[in-house]
């Protein structure tokens, strides 16, 4: 990791983790793109600046930005949605919880709404982008509701290994808590963080996860 | 509403582009010190090659920048593998080796301009050293002669010289003339060859290899040539004093001039992204909102929205992110203003 020269503007481009894995399998085809403006803390910028709305964005213009992460997980986490001008309030995701504790065995179904999209609350027809950051928490973890074959592909993808993530896609999160008991070690509980985006509305909220041990 | 635009086939550009750089681990155009290993030299290894170093070869950075091998359909220059069949030694194996890989014909032998030669020295650069290809007319190659009044002679490529470019096995062939950097010395012929024996030898850039004619480099200096011939025993019977690589080594390091650079061809996508006035305009940065409600940060981003594009995420149909590129400082991005950003993706 460094910081890229910012006396030029630039481009550095990488394949994620993601994207090595399919271009070895055969499938890597680029359709789409998405903006973000991870980094960017917009308190930064001021509208009231004396020296006029050229100087708005001093303090964000010339900063330098770190180079990309292959880690998925760890880019476009903020992205850059079109709206109509005028758009008082932006949409964000209601999961119904703030954070999730759940004993050992137990099972929890989500649902996502988003507020503020297409005039109103509503369900976001393309579904949800759920990412567990630690799948051994869950025996069940499985996105329902989107039967597109892209869709189903995802949720049907194998997640091996220790300690890895896993996404999947749906208008419901399916949960089931681990019964493993050798995983908690000598710890009463395990933690994790649930992320959800919203595919169309870009939406996006970090809960944490807690499984309790019962036994 | 939409945080994802798709691309049209026009956005995408494949471009592949020629990359040339020194050769040397020195990073420098001109290798200058020479160095061997003894291990490698007197291993099983040294009767078929040497090894040579940019620096000692037990020093952490050493890195092997070429081999020196020596080809001759007769055997001669090597103990022989078994005293009872003669004229099969290392160095037959090596002519047959490079009869193979260059000409695609055990009959065949190898013709330095006009003249034939039934022997060779073969330089064979390291393949991390040369990526690619050797660049063409990018060759200096100063040997010097057995003795101070045989003088030294220089060599480069004759691809500046030719219309029509010779194919071998191999991929393409040049001509070794005298000459420097891709410039022929014409002062004695106009082709750049010895007067009676033909061209120095033979560039095959494709495969990172020089071959050299030791007719050219034996013959008399007023023929151009340095009088170099290899002095260890001339059969297979005995064991040589030193050996015709180790002959040839003692040349090149003696001049302490060899220049060449590599080539390399990077296939790289390009792709274009394009944001309209319209588009990316607002955002879900946890900063661009105000309280829990979603409310913008400020009442000016309602009708005047700024934001800061940062990275431009690359995905698939199920919006999975293949590809990432950052760019290096914030670009501004309002209702008023349009992006068009050139990804590059090196494969």
């Amino acid at each position: 990791m460094g910081y890229l020269d910012n006396s030029i503007v630039t481009v550095d481009a990488i394949l994620t983790n993601k994207g090595r894995q399919l271009l070895a399998q055969g499938n890597f085809n680029i359709t789409q793109f998405a903006l973000a403006d991870d980094e960017i803390d917009y308190t930064l910028y001021n509208p009231t600046h004396p020296s006029g709305s050229s100087y708005y964005g001093e303090a964000i213009e010339n900063m330098p930005l770190l180079e990309a992460f292959p880690q998925e997980t760890q880019m476009m986490k903020y992205k850059l949605v079109t709206l109509p001008r005028g758009t008082a309030r932006l949409p964000i995701l209601d999961l119904g919880y703030t954070n999730i504790i759940i004993k050992q065995g137990a099972s929890l179904a989500i649902t996502p709404q988003t507020l503020n999209y297409l005039g109103g609350n509503t369900y976001e027809s393309s579904g949800y982008t759920a990412t567990i950051s630690d799948v051994r928490l869950f025996n069940t973890f499985e996105g329902v509701g989107i039967n597109t074959p892209q869709a189903q592909a995802l949720n049907q993808t194998t997640t091996l290994g220790t300690s890895v993530s896993k996404t999947v896609v749906g208008t419901t999160i399916n949960l089931r808590a681990t019964t493993i008991n050798t995983l908690f070690g000598t710890n009463t509980q395990l933690t994790a963080t649930l992320t959800v985006e919203g595919r169309d509305s870009g939406a996006r909220l970090t809960i944490p996860v807690t499984v309790t041990k019962i036994s | 509403m939409a945080s994802f635009n798709r691309l049209d086939p026009s956005d995408f550009v494949i471009s592949s582009d020629a990359i040339s750089a020194t050769l040397w681990s020195t990073q420098t155009p001109q290798l200058s010190t020479f160095f061997t290993s003894s291990t490698q030299e007197v291993g099983s290894s040294g009767d078929y090659y040497l090894s040579v170093y940019q620096t000692g070869s037990t020093l952490s950075n050493a890195a092997v920048q070429f081999d020196i091998a020596y080809g001759n359909a007769l055997g001669s220059g090597s103990l022989v593998y078994n005293s009872i069949i003669n004229g099969l030694s290392p160095t037959a194996t090596i002519f047959g080796q490079y009869q193979d890989l260059v000409l695609g014909d055990e009959n065949t032998n190898f013709t330095f301009g006009a003249i034939t030669s039934s022997e060779f020295y073969a330089i064979s650069f390291e393949r991390a050293r040369y990526k690619n290809a050797l660049l063409l007319g990018s060759l200096t190659l100063q040997i010097k002669g057995p003795i101070a009044a045989s003088g030294s002679v220089t060599l480069t490529d004759n691809s500046g010289y030719i219309s029509t470019v010779t194919f071998t096995e191999a991929g393409r062939v040049f001509q070794l003339v005298s000459g420097s950097a891709g410039t022929a010395n014409t002062s004695r012929q106009a082709s750049g060859y010895t007067t009676d024996s033909g061209s120095y030898g033979w560039l095959l850039p494709d495969i990172g290899t020089i071959l050299l004619n030791p007719k050219a480099l034996s013959a008399p200096t007023s023929s151009g040539g340095i009088g170099f011939v290899y002095s260890g025993s001339a059969t297979g019977s005995s064991v040589p004093n030193i050996s015709p690589m180790a002959t040839l080594y003692q040349a090149i390091s003696g001049s302490a001039n060899f220049q060449i650079n590599s080539q390399e061809t990077i296939t790289s996508d390009y792709i274009f992204i394009r944001a309209r006035s319209s588009e990316f305009n607002y955002s879900e940065n946890p900063s661009f909102i105000s309280g829990s409600t979603g409310e913008v940060l400020y009442n000016s981003f309602i009708n005047s929205p700024q934001t800061y594009i940062t990275t431009i995420g690359l995905y698939n149909d199920t919006n999975e992110l293949l590809a990432v590129a950052k760019l290096s400082r914030p670009l501004p991005k309002n209702f008023t203003s349009e992006a068009l950003i050139r990804i590059k993706l090196d494969f």
